[in-house]
């Protein structure tokens, strides 16, 4: 049983780490579409309907999005159970999450540091990479300690329909099998990742914050 | 002349409709030149500063920076022509997770001008400013008056051929006002830098500017030498910064006849009250007076009686020597 923890952990390691690596390059550049939109005159209707389906995304619970993008998950990925298929729903459903706490942070950006940017001539590639990414780091730190927590619980659901990992585990055999030993233990593996996320992330975040 | 500004209009819209902000504003700045922009809160100064690097835009009016009438330029050209003018803003806006070092670098590095020579012109730059041992501090780690010519250094670095300042004295204590007044003039003079700055604060105006521009309610009230907008002052004719002083009733009847004398230039260390009063033959009564250093020569008020039979000639003759004279009674 100890092995199929191990397993199992790495399992969910993986999912956690591949989506939340490519929800946070993904999320982030939709974050400052999101920033630059809202800021411009001329985009606020692109900004609205961004805004839509980042809403529209985050507000439908994770199984139900996994069970809609089934169709999709087949097309895109092959098939709909493992940990790969598992990776694609769970990047799909991060990417506005993160998406929207960049955008927050970014929004964070004191406006005098903008105006003065400006004042000195930099154009809009400059202003993102050398300012409001640079600006937020901490922030966004924080943003991806919190997305990785929420990526913990999610796999987990998505254990449930598939995806391999603690979650799947859990339900397989503690549930009904009622061993409810590997459910304690797969919540005790869940727990400390999330805990041990949030320290490091906490941690790097005060370094970075001067 | 490096900056001129014709009939600029500004106005926002809120929920009670339109509010105009700028009401047909014209003004020259000469190059060298310190030029303060004063008024009340709310007067429109802050948005007259803002709207001289485009960073907010006008219904109408043209601003000449260099020759070039920027207003209506596009994006990337307006991008050059804020390259040549340096602001340094009230809240000074450091880069907060860059040190001092890399904040003064900034501009230079986003153009892309080689490491040494960015080296060179920060140490350069942050030794002038007595900066060079706080070039590795965090901005949360220094003083309001560090971050301040942190500030100016990093406008300094592009060399600019104008400095904007937004009331570059609001955050700061007396003696880093003084320091910092002493660093403007001292940078206008030896590089040649024009400065334009927005301000309530007298002492910036009578110590770095040479002409005033006074703005109200978005429209502008006077422009020209700073000793005239201290006339104006004392005349009463403007009153947003402080009544000129108030004679006792007890004075005025002990006196016959009270003057306000104000002088300007050379001629206020000249005994020129003594000599005129001696010709005539008249007593003179000093009740007030003081001499205040502007930058472009000192000011003095004097408020004196005096008696005897030439009064009135003595006032003829004074009145052809001083700067201003006023009969008070």
């Amino acid at each position: 049983m100890l092995s199929q923890i191990f397993d199992a952990t790495l399992e969910t390691l993986y999912m956690l780490l591949l989506s939340g690596f490519l929800a946070t390059f993904l999320g982030i550049p939709l974050g400052v579409g999101l920033y630059l939109c809202s800021r411009s005159r001329g985009l606020k209707g692109l900004y609205a309907l961004l805004d839509l389906l980042v809403n529209i995304f985050r507000s439908i619970p994770f199984i139900i999005l996994v069970l809609l993008l089934i169709p999709v998950t087949k097309r895109v990925m092959g098939t709909i159970i493992g940990p790969n298929a598992a990776i694609f729903n769970l990047t799909i459903a991060a990417i506005p999450f993160m998406a929207r706490l960049s955008e927050n942070s970014f929004n964070g950006v004191p406006s005098g540091i903008i105006d003065s940017s400006n004042s000195m001539g930099l154009n809009r590639w400059q202003m993102v990479t050398r300012v409001l990414i640079p600006e937020t780091l901490p922030d966004q730190i924080g943003n991806v300690t919190v997305l990785l927590i929420n990526l913990v619980t999610y796999t987990a659901i998505a254990g449930a329909v598939g995806a391999g990992g603690l979650g799947q585990l859990a339900i397989n055999y503690g549930y009904y099998r009622f061993q409810w030993d590997v459910v304690l233990y797969a919540v005790i593996v869940l727990v400390a990742i999330s805990q041990l996320l949030q320290f490091t992330g906490g941690k790097l975040a005060k370094r970075l914050r001067k | 002349m490096i900056l001129r500004v014709e009939k600029l209009n500004l106005s926002f819209e809120d929920k009670s409709g339109k509010r105009k902000i700028l009401d047909d504003v014209s003004l020259s700045v000469e190059e060298g030149e310190i030029v303060g922009i004063v008024g009340l809160s709310g007067a429109g100064k802050t948005s007259l500063l803002r709207t001289l690097n485009l960073l907010q835009p006008v219904d109408s009016g043209s601003i000449f920076f260099d020759g070039l009438d920027i207003v209506g330029l596009k994006e990337s050209e307006v991008r050059n022509v804020r390259k040549k003018i340096g602001v340094v803003f009230q809240s000074f806006n450091l880069y907060r997770y860059r040190t001092l070092y890399q904040n003064i670098a900034f501009p230079l590095k986003i153009q892309g001008v080689s490491k040494k020579e960015v080296e060179e012109r920060v140490m350069n730059i942050a030794t002038e400013l007595g900066l060079e041992h706080r070039l590795r501090a965090y901005p949360s780690q220094l003083s309001g008056g560090e971050q301040q010519r942190a500030a100016i250094a990093r406008a300094l670095v592009m060399d600019p051929k104008m400095i904007l300042l937004d009331e570059p004295t609001s955050a700061l204590d007396p003696k880093t006002t003084c320091r910092l007044l002493d660093l403007v003039v001292s940078l206008n003079e030896k590089h040649g830098i024009t400065f334009v700055v927005v301000t309530h604060d007298m002492d910036v105006i009578k110590r770095t500017c040479d002409r005033v521009a006074y703005l109200q309610n978005g429209k502008l009230d006077f422009f020209g030498p700073t000793h005239e907008f201290f006339v104006k002052i004392e005349n009463n004719e403007v009153s947003d910064f402080g009544k000129p002083l108030e004679l006792e009733k007890g004075l005025l009847s002990a006196n016959k006849k009270i003057l306000r004398v104000l002088f300007w230039g050379t001629r206020t260390h000249e005994p020129v009250l003594w000599k005129i009063a001696k010709e005539n033959d008249v007593m003179i009564n000093i009740l007030y007076g003081k001499i205040e250093e502007f930058k472009n020569g000192p000011f003095g008020t004097l408020i004196i009686g005096v008696e005897g039979e030439k009064q009135d000639l003595f006032v003829e003759k004074l009145r052809e020597s001083v700067f201003f004279l006023e009969e008070v009674c």
